[in-house]
């Protein structure tokens, strides 16, 4: 694949309001701090990783999280896509009105595509699309976004994912057992119990050349659907495994040269099983710097395809990644000391989701102030 | 155009789900269970098809709405029971479920993307699955959009290799001159 920038970038999260401000804390090791909610019926409490709360509605928030991305000179947006990935779209207002009206008409019932609409109409997008499959959501926007824009379809692509705090998330995550009772969130621990969901909006802006702010470039990536099961995907990693070296040969590279492998990581029994499984069918037990990012924002579902990368790709480059302090008991080879690696070091990143859908894209980052990456 | 096969569902908003089930079962022996609305009108668009689909194929699967009934039911559990939601409903409302137990149910290995469906629906499907056929990533792709808003249609479509797109694409220019299987319940 031709390589795409991610030219500017933008995201609200748990550790910070702001791109930097969070890859400041993660790159210092300073988590940020938890809020709960209860499980209904079973009244028990769990930890949610809410970013900052601002009295915005959702259309305001979005709309400063896009100004933030494409700056104070923003050209007119009729080259440009815009791909709204999430999971959660308008839930959380359709929540609120189910729980105000004491319950739910199906005229209450809004498009799928609504947001997507009403951004492109406000905002003068050529195009506008929303791309929803589930924790993949993100990371196929980043990828078909990319393609779209080699096929000449569009010249600039903006990919817009957020997942809001949803109370049928908190508690569907809760009732299929998969939200850690411990509210440690420890993937790949042998007593891993479960996942931390968080909130996140995060903004990104592609293009064929490297612009004024590039984070990084994405040289490829894969998604395919394993249709073995809808909620966890094969446990002997033979799909992820598959599905990572097809995105390693669009990317022409292969494993030997990732320096780094962003694992999906949820802390669920049998998606970090699977995934240490895939690894190990990938690199043995020779492998490249792994990293871990949920600790740090939760699960972001649909949004973790970006949150997660933007983040990562700005940590690297402030300095060394924070060690994991479990390392010496967890099921594949987790940094046991901060890793310094290179700005523009190459990224392998996992995303596996719900319905089968399985991703992984790969990525360069790019030096900061220095343009255009290492070719 | 490499369009090989189209299908179109439509029914009452009235049809109720054991209809579509039973109509489910003359084209698949073993349907999936628990299954919510929006999946078994997916279903029932793809499973005609089912016979010309290969394992090196793609779904592009659009919808106007989730499934309403199951939204619903979600809704009301959490926010005015305030009970937890029942797990099947709660997967089932991952908007790519439907695109999952189709590709399950006709044995499909490729890509399988969900985009809300707009009013570009078709193109947008279409433009998302000639990049993976012109990459060689699938021989084919099955689009298939879902819209319910009121009466139900479900249109589906099957590629085999890219297809010039020149303007705005829909339905009916996708399957010009071909017999398409029409199903009216």
């Amino acid at each position: 694949m031709t390589p795409v920038y991610l030219q500017r970038a933008a995201l609200h999260c748990a550790l910070g309001e702001d791109l930097s401000t969070a890859a400041l804390a993660l790159q210092q090791g300073r988590p940020a701090a938890a809020g709960q909610f209860q499980l209904h019926e079973l009244q028990e409490p769990r930890r949610y990783l809410y970013a900052a709360q601002t009295g915005e509605s959702l259309a305001q928030r979005l709309d400063r999280l896009i100004d933030e991305c494409l700056g104070a000179h923003a050209q007119a947006l009729d080259d440009c896509l815009l791909i709204v990935a999430s999971t959660s779209l308008d839930i959380a207002e359709l929540e609120a009105l189910t729980a105000s009206q004491q319950g739910f008409s199906p005229a209450d019932s809004t498009c799928l595509d609504s947001l997507a609409k009403q951004l492109r109409q406000r905002r003068g997008f050529a195009a506008a699309f929303t791309l929803n499959t589930a924790c993949t959501s993100a990371a196929n926007g980043l990828l078909y976004g990319a393609r779209l824009i080699n096929a000449g379809q569009y010249r600039r692509a903006l990919v817009l994912s957020f997942e809001t705090p949803s109370a049928i998330a908190m508690q569907g995550f809760g009732a299929l057992m998969l939200t850690s009772p411990s509210g440690q969130y420890r993937p790949f621990h042998p007593e891993r119990d479960g996942l931390l969901l968080g909130e996140a909006y995060a903004c990104v802006l592609l293009g064929p050349e490297p612009g004024d702010a590039p984070l990084a470039r994405l040289l490829g990536g894969f998604s395919a659907c394993d249709t073995s099961s809808l909620t966890t995907t094969r446990e002997d990693g033979s799909h992820i495994h598959w599905v990572m070296r097809q995105a390693l040969r669009s990317a022409g590279c292969s494993a030997q040269q990732v320096e780094l492998v962003k694992l999906h990581g949820t802390a669920t029994t049998a998606n970090d099983l699977a995934e240490s499984n895939g690894m190990r069918l990938l690199y043995g037990e020779q492998m490249p710097t792994l990293s871990l990012l949920k600790p740090w924002l939760g699960h972001t579902l649909g949004a973790c395809g970006l949150s997660e990368s933007l983040l990562l790709l700005k940590a690297l480059q402030l300095g060394p990644l924070p060690a994991v302090d479990y390392a010496a008991e967890a099921l594949l080879p987790l940094a046991a000391r901060p890793q310094a690696l290179a700005a523009d070091s190459l990224l392998l990143a996992n995303f596996f989701g719900f319905g089968g859908n399985n991703a992984s894209i790969v990525l360069q980052g790019c030096a900061q102030g220095e343009q255009p990456c290492r070719s | 155009m490499p369009v090989i096969a189209a299908s179109e569902i439509r029914g009452l908003a009235a049809t109720s789900d054991k209809q579509l089930k039973a109509a489910l079962g003359q084209w698949l022996d073993n349907p999936p269970r628990r299954i919510d609305r929006l999946i078994l009108q997916g279903l029932l668009a793809a499973a005609p098809l089912k016979q010309q689909v290969r394992s090196s194929c793609g779904l592009y699967l659009a919808s106007a709405h989730p499934a309403r009934a199951t939204m619903g039911a979600l809704l009301e559990a959490v926010c005015v029971q305030h009970k937890q939601p029942k797990p099947f409903e709660f997967v089932n409302s991952v908007s790519n479920a439907a695109g999952f137990h189709i590709a399950q149910q006709l044995g499909m290995q490729g890509p399988n993307l969900f985009i809300g469906a707009g009013p570009q629906a078709w193109s947008h499907l279409l433009a998302l699955a000639n990049l993976d056929l012109r990459d060689g990533l699938i021989e084919q792709a099955l689009l298939l959009v879902c819209d319910e808003r009121g009466d139900f249609c479900v249109q589906a479509v099957l590629l085999e290799g890219a297809a010039e797109q020149h303007g705005a694409a829909d339905f009916a220019r996708l399957s010009a001159g071909l017999e398409v299987q029409r199903l009216q319940l």
